[in-house]
């Protein structure tokens, strides 16, 4: 799963086997029927892997992937302890490899029948029942630089770009949930920035945001504490996105102590108070109550954790004060309450943050303002062209949940948004004029829909030529959510061989080269044709008949499935039929992103649930995403184990 | 307020050992007394990855060095008498994890150790040189380290299972912890010397600001034991972080208070008369690869000239897939190091080789023409360019390529070409950081000597 949340870490769960019997607690909203069921499921996945998935692993894979562990893949653990939720990728990574025979090797003494490899297949899909109920652990990040800048306008109405001079968000898998010492400086610089703003001299008369957030100054001989800890209290709600603990408040008006020693106003130091809110990590980091009154394993997020992570998935900011009534009533999860919500956030056009942080990492295209083109070979890739394609790509992605599309528009669709210079890469200049994006209606077939759209083209391509390869990926993982299994390390790209001797060959037939080495061609004669099939068009985009070298291009290919197309507008057909793939992987992706988290083992079965609901609604994808957001694994989280 | 719960965490700061107060007093006046005090040596990492062209990097003999210096090198012509090179040092062998040749030529860098082969998807190897340098002469200066990269520290590749971190790392501040390095040279520049870029002058420091931190720290703490282990590790980055934050702020007050009382005339300087003032760093407009390396470089200098640090690495590109426009390649620099002894991508590597130690070049030089108590900076320091692969085309390991500059407070015999030497990267780091006055209490990583040859 490539796309999991932002700056996320990729943590793998711990599972304790130990925890199996006290999981299934009564606190879960799932009925009874559905427990049953699995309890059924997870005996015929025990069977099926005493009887099938052990002897197939000790026979073709354990000399390799036991105790050395070749490239990493484990699978003597995962056949000691084939439910845990570390198994799950050494199994998922398995799979891959058997499916597209890259695994076993060629020269292995064993080879598996074709019929044995598709039954491994099916084996490990199995393997999920033998997952402990387990909605996971609430995954702490840090607020990214968008969403701390929208907290600090929304709580204290400055200006978001009072974080402009925090670094970069990195788009990427990993641990980049970090804060670096320059960070670190950088939050109290901004936090002090926040405070000269906000609370005026102590001669002059308090700003507004200053009085809602100070509140009156008591009179003389007034206990002052108390007073403090009262303003601890409502700036603390507020930047904690939940009410503070007592201890929490401890530490706060410790500080506005600290400030009272040091002969500071009471204005003052309820300053630096404030400022301490402002560099805690429960106002940097979403993170869970502290406090958790229960002695079950699982418990449901309380009101406010929901709240929060609900509006900073769909919005990137703090709840608003509609969502924070609800949490303060005890309302918030309750079913009907919460898709309410989901729909009128969704409709809302702040929404266009789902975009900025999901929907771009999920198309691959937030790099595309930076990425490297060959400016003698593109010199109309400017700036402005390339915010367009992502305006584009914004827009469409926007309409499509707007209006509760089905899932398969994204890839087959009649209409796009374009502006003049965007419009010249479709060859539509003539009828859109002038700088402003529009929605505008397409005859062309072969256009339409994320596949013929220049910003993923673009993003999939090299700075001066195309990249079959790279499409054939990108189709697979981000369309169809396949995993393909990473290239040997000593082999060169393409375009590092040596180009004279393939001087007059097209790209197709250079990169059919690829496929003469054993090596590569197991996944190449997967990826390749795909890649080929949108051949015609550019490396930013633009429709062609012939390639660089002046041949003409041929586009005919197949799917890894056998289906064959010979053109870009077949292929989106062919891709668009795959209703259920392409939802499942996008609610996968859509799922890791609001966990923040990987998928793992019962996360699987969990997704198998929501996908018989989203179906019965014909993919519908703001269906899909509240099913999301309504689910099991969004709404709970383990506290013990 | 309850005053029980307030002693409490300061004992419990004591207890930790978190040193807030710090022992500035014998450390920084070691220009003060005169001169006999003598200049404090500074370690230098710069990092290219993927190795070289060995014929057009290693001298053909010690003589050769001097004469007719092989091209990649080229450019440290003029202070070669000041820099030494060593044939011979071997990286960590790989072997459990064959097929991460890239994550692991920079994560074993400046550890000389391997990943822990049980946790491997998760950041487990040890600490790194630098850090361990840090952890011994950081309390002296404003910032313990500096870690500086061209490239976002992102990568998304777990080859052999190991965490991607690996491929964007060479510093670890413990076994679990990566030290994440700083891309832009604006901040750098703003964060080490204040916003006019003139070394001492300093954003305003608020001294109740530390207590509020240290307040903060104790709530942090109570949060971290509610949380998910996986959890704790994100939330020990943020406490190091507020903790260097604390540090900082103290300094910055020691710092302030040393130029007044300076300005008073009530005690000299730190700094020598006759020392080079601070140079003026630039930071470039363009996109320009080597203006950016120069301007990090030009930090590093600064730092190191205005004992603003002591110890830096400079990550110059991690092994993920970078370009070299302004060479006019668009290629990436990895797929040309499978050159299968192709000419024209031989010539590529070697000319991104020569490129990057061009840089180095810029620094080291830089370095020695900035006067330093009786000798130049350069004398003082200890700097090392290298990578963590010998070949990129076979991933061979047997003969690092690095060069050393200066002459770490004459503590290393320079102007030397030692092309038999015996010994490990694990050894090698060991006897720079004895020749920069760090005393071990174990090896590092792999390390089984030192390497004495190289020593005065």
């Amino acid at each position: 799963m490539r796309s999991s949340r932002v700056f996320q870490i990729v943590a793998a769960k711990v599972t304790g086997l130990a925890l199996a019997l006290s999981l299934i607690s009564p606190c879960q909203a799932q009925p009874d029927d559905v427990i049953a069921d699995e309890a059924s499921l997870r005996a015929d996945a025990e069977k099926t892997f005493k009887e099938k998935v052990g002897p197939f692993v000790n026979k073709y894979c354990i000399n390799c992937h036991g105790p050395r562990a070749e490239a990493g893949i484990n699978l003597k653990s995962a056949l000691r302890i084939p439910g845990a939720a570390s198994s799950f990728l050494h199994w998922k990574k398995a799979m891959a490899n058997v499916k597209v025979h890259d695994m076993p090797p060629d020269h292995a003494e064993k080879i598996p029948t074709d019929k044995e490899r598709r039954q491994f297949i099916e084996w490990i899909g199995k393997l999920k029942y033998l997952a402990q109920r387990d909605p996971g652990h609430f995954v702490i990040r840090r607020l990214s630089k968008v969403e701390y800048g929208n907290t600090l306008h929304d709580l204290y109405g400055v200006d978001p770009s009072i974080a402009d001079s925090l670094p970069e968000e990195v788009v990427g898998e990993g641990y980049l949930n970090s804060i670096s010492p320059l960070q670190s400086e950088l939050f109290l610089d901004i936090a002090n920035k926040v405070i000269d703003q906000v609370v005026s001299p102590t001669d002059e008369p308090p700003t507004e945001v200053q009085k809602g957030l100070f509140g009156e100054t008591p009179p003389n001989g007034a206990d002052l504490r108390k007073a403090a800890r009262q303003v601890a209290r409502s700036l603390a709600r507020d930047a904690y996105r939940r009410p503070p603990t007592e201890a929490e408040l401890d530490v706060l008006v410790g500080i506005f102590d600290i400030a009272r020693e040091n002969d500071l106003g009471y204005r003052s130091s309820l300053g630096l108070m404030w400022k301490a809110v402002l560099v805690s990590p429960q106002f940097l980091f979403s993170t869970p109550a502290v406090d958790v009154d229960s002695k079950d394993s699982v418990v449901p997020l309380d009101d406010y954790q929901l709240a929060s992570r609900l509006s900073y998935l769909l919005w990137s900011t703090p709840p608003d004060a509609e969502l924070s009534a609800l949490a303060e009533k005890g309302e918030l999860h309750k079913p009907e309450v919460l898709r309410a919500q989901v729909e009128r956030l969704l409709m809302h056009d702040r929404s266009r943050a789902l975009f900025d942080g999901f929907g771009s990492q999920w198309l691959g295209v937030g790099g595309l303002e930076s990425q490297t083109f060959d400016p003698d070979v593109f010199p109309q890739m400017t700036l402005a062209l390339r915010k367009a394609m992502m305006e584009e790509a914004r827009l469409f992605f926007q309409s499509i949940v707007r209006e509760n599309q089905s899932v398969f528009r994204f890839v087959d669709s009649d209409y796009t948004f374009l502006n003049e210079p965007l419009a010249e890469l479709y060859g539509l200049e003539q009828s859109v004029k002038g700088p402003t994006m529009r929605r505008v209606k397409l005859e062309n077939p072969n256009r339409g829909g994320i596949l013929g759209m220049p910003a993923t083209l673009a993003t999939t391509s090299f700075p001066n030529r195309t990249s079959a390869v790279r499409r054939g990926v990108w189709v697979l993982e981000q369309i169809l959510g396949e995993r393909v299994p990473p290239p040997p390390p000593n082999v060169p790209e393409l375009e590092e061989q040596e180009q004279q001797s393939k001087e007059g060959l097209t790209l197709r037939q250079r990169t059919e080269l690829h496929q003469s080495e054993p090596t590569c061609a197991n996944c190449h004669k997967l990826l390749d044709p795909i890649g080929f099939g949108l051949e015609n068009f550019d490396a930013i985009g633009r429709w062609r008949e012939k390639d660089d070298a002046g041949v003409v291009i041929d586009s005919a290919g197949k799917l890894p499935d056998g289906e064959s197309f010979s053109t870009p507008a077949e292929l989106k057909g062919l891709l668009a039929r795959r209703k259920t793939d392409l939802a499942r992987n996008l609610t996968e992706k859509m799922m890791a992103y609001a966990l923040g988290r990987q998928l793992e083992g019962y996360d699987e079965i969990v997704i198998d649930q929501l996908m018989v609901k989203i179906a019965q609604d014909k993919y519908r994808v703001r269906t899909m995403i509240t099913e999301v957001i309504t689910s099991y694994l969004f709404t709970h989280r383990k506290v013990k184990g | 307020m309850n005053y029980r719960s307030r002693v409490d965490r300061r004992t419990l700061l004591k207890g930790v050992g978190v040193s807030l107060a710090l022992p500035f007093m014998d450390s920084l006046s070691w220009a003060a007394g005169g001169n006999s005090a003598r200049p404090p040596v500074r370690l230098g990492f710069m990092y290219m990855p993927h190795g070289v062209i060995m014929d057009e990097f290693w001298p053909k003999s010690p003589e050769a060095y001097h004469k007719s210096p092989p091209a990649a090198i080229e450019s440290l012509r003029p202070i070669l008498d000041q820099c030494l090179m060593m044939k011979g040092i071997s990286g960590v062998p790989i072997a459990p994890f064959g097929g991460a040749p890239h994550a692991l030529e920079l994560s074993t860098w400046l550890t000389a150790t391997l990943p822990d082969a049980d946790t491997r998807s998760r950041v487990n190897i040890a600490i790194s040189a630098d850090q361990i340098m840090a952890n011994y002469v950081g309390a002296h200066t404003l910032l313990p380290s500096l870690e500086l990269a061209t490239m976002p520290q992102t990568w998304k590749e777990n080859q052999a299972g190991l965490h991607e971190a690996y491929y964007s790392h060479c510093s670890y501040r413990s076994p679990t912890q990566t030290v994440p390095a700083e891309i832009d040279p604006r901040l750098v520049l703003n964060r080490l010397f204040g916003k006019k870029g003139k070394a001492g002058l300093v954003t305003k420091a608020n001294p109740l600001d530390r207590q509020m931190l240290d307040r903060v720290l104790g709530g942090a703490r109570d949060l971290r034991r509610t949380l998910a282990r996986t959890d704790q590790l994100k939330l020990d980055e943020y406490l190091d972080s507020v903790r260097a934050t604390e540090r900082r702020i103290a300094a910055i007050e020691y710092r302030q208070q040393e130029a007044a009382l300076e300005k008073a005339g009530v005690r000299s300087t730190k700094r020598h008369s006759n020392d080079s003032p601070p140079i003026e760093v630039k930071i470039p407009e363009g996109d320009k690869r080597s203006e950016y390396m120069q301007v990090m470089c030009d930090l590093t200098v600064l730092a190191f000239q205005t004992d603003t640090t002591r110890v830096s690495t400079y990550i110059g590109s991690t092994p993920n897939g970078v370009s070299y426009p302004e060479l006019g390649f668009t290629d990436k620099h990895h797929s040309q190091t499978h050159h299968e002894n192709r000419k024209e991508q031989v010539r590529k590597v070697a000319a991104i080789t020569k490129f990057n130690i061009d840089q180095f070049a810029y620094m080291v030089k830089k370095m020695a023409s900035l006067r330093e108590g009786d000798g130049s900076l350069l004398d003082n320091c200890i700097m090392m360019w290298g990578s963590g692969m010998e070949d990129g085309n076979k991933h061979s390991r047997e003969n690092l390529p690095f060069i050393i500059a200066g002459k770490g407070g004459g503590s290393i015999n320079t102007g030397r070409f030692l092309p038999d030497t015996k010994g490990n990267q694990g050894d090698l780091l060991t006897t720079l950081l004895s020749c920069a006055g760090v005393p071990l209490d174990r090896p590092i990583g792999i390390a089984t000597r030192q390497i004495t040859e190289m020593k005065v």
